[in-house]
């Protein structure tokens, strides 16, 4: 079975999996191509990328605010802000399936962030808090996400403790704050700070 | 070190990573975060430690269910690029000589401030008072109010006071409402315990209102409007979501 591109063009047979990006070879390039078009005043290349991506964008949007109006509301701001600074987008620097992501994704926290603002206790009960936090807490040896298979940090993902690996998708996926992973993960504030600062940290070594 | 006096001074190569990784990641509050978008406009470093984080980082969305958007989230996103485009191609004549043409630049003007940091925003509040009281309109004005979306990144309404009790409630946009719903407004001083209800509004209409029955207007008073059912709120207090929202500045 053979596929044919928009333009024409005819992609070696693939095997079909869930994936998009492998039923289409050229998909991730192709971002980058339509934001060019949008830089130039296409609206049909906006058009695409929303139906290529506005369900995925949605996805990740309403999962950190949590609200499916706000999430269609910041995906409008998303996608005009997509149209109005595309051609700031600079091919060299990333891929257009990145930026579009990252626009959006910002929006969520930046919206989440400033609308709850961050409860703070005192010094003193924190490390209260903190101190009966880890008496009490037991090691979580489960994995909250299914992570592997995503993308080229898999193998230094699986370098990090179970634990420290939930902490960075609560944040990155759930939009959590410190204090709200904290909460779910039922670890001291401290503690949850230090893991994802060192989680961080250990990612850019295995990296480089 | 110093975090207060030296909170803008240059990051060190592992500093600038941490934020990066803690930026991108969303671990940061409000006011790091702004502090980062600032950062970004003059440091290279950040930017490309930001973008690798992205990069990496990005794949992992995948794990998250798609959500269908509804049929009206596309028409709605070209209506506001047709009303930006119809703002932009006005005849510069029209836009100096009349106040809907005022209007409409100031929208323009503040479509530009797109997915900007709230400090922006407050310039872009600056430029509105410039714009929206030019002599041609109402000279004695002394609050003005611009309600943008929740995102800061779009105005829809415009309040200006002439006096601390009289107000009007201007559009700038277009706003469609559901149906079966309605948007609500509503006004809070900072030390009043909850929102009080203005009433309800009707999109694309210019709404006055006596503030009799409440304390004078004071300087950054909130004001808001909500999405509620036809018949508005039926507590005395907001249950939908904020359509737009902005504070009072004195002029």
């Amino acid at each position: 079975m053979r596929f044919t591109g928009p333009s024409g063009v005819r992609f070696k047979e693939v095997r079909v999996t869930d994936d998009a990006a492998a039923f289409n070879p050229s998909a991730a390039d192709d971002h980058g191509a339509l934001l060019e078009a949008c830089a130039r005043g296409e609206r049909q290349a906006l058009q695409q990328l929303y139906a290529l991506e506005g369900s995925r964008l949605l996805g990740v949007v309403a999962r950190i605010v949590g609200d499916r109006g706000i999430a269609e509301d910041i995906i409008h701001d998303a996608f005009v802000n997509i149209w109005n600074k595309a051609h700031t987008f600079d091919a060299t620097r990333g891929s257009g399936k990145t930026w579009i992501f990252s626009v959006a994704r910002h929006l969520a926290l930046n919206h989440v962030r400033t609308r709850h603002r961050e409860v703070t206790v005192d010094d003193e009960t924190a490390d209260r808090l903190d101190a009966e936090r880890a008496q009490e807490a037991e090691t979580d040896m489960q994995d909250h996400f299914d992570w592997l298979g995503h993308g080229d940090l898999d193998r230094c993902l699986a370098q990090l403790a179970p634990e420290r690996r939930n902490c960075l998708f609560h944040a990155y996926v759930d939009g959590f704050s410190h204090p709200e992973i904290a909460t779910r993960m039922d670890r001291p504030l401290g503690t949850v700070k230090a893991w994802i600062k060192r989680s961080l940290a250990a990612l850019r070594e295995c990296l480089s | 070190m110093s975090n207060h006096s030296a909170s803008r001074s240059p990051l060190g190569p592992e500093e600038t990573e941490d934020l990066a990784g803690e930026y991108v990641l969303g671990t940061l509050n409000a006011e790091q975060r702004r502090d980062v978008e600032r950062r970004l406009l003059e440091d290279p470093q950040l930017q490309q430690a930001i973008g690798d984080w992205e990069r990496r980082l990005q794949p992992y969305t995948a794990m998250v269910e798609p959500v269908a958007p509804s049929n009206r989230l596309w028409p709605r996103i070209l209506r506001t690029l047709d009303s930006q485009e119809a703002a932009q191609s006005a005849p510069a004549d029209d836009r100096a000589a009349h106040p809907a043409g005022l209007l409409s630049r100031l929208w323009h003007d503040l479509t530009l401030w797109r997915g900007l940091s709230f400090a922006s925003i407050l310039i872009a509040t600056g430029l509105a008072a410039m714009l929206a009281f030019s002599p041609a309109q109402a000279p004695s004005s002394r609050y003005l109010v611009v309600l943008m979306t929740p995102q800061h990144t779009q105005a829809g309404w415009i309040v200006q006071a002439s006096s601390p009790r009289q107000i009007s409630l201007k559009p700038v946009g277009t706003f469609e409402v559901p149906p079966g719903k309605a948007l609500e407004f509503w006004t809070k001083a900072d030390d009043w315990s909850g929102p009080v209800s203005l009433g309800l509004v009707e999109p694309g209409e210019t709404k006055q209102l006596s503030l009799d029955d409440l304390p004078p207007l004071e300087d950054n008073q909130l004001f808001e409007l909500t999405l509620e059912d036809d018949t508005g709120s039926p507590l005395d207090r907001p249950t939908g979501p904020i359509q737009f929202i902005g504070r009072a500045v004195e002029l």
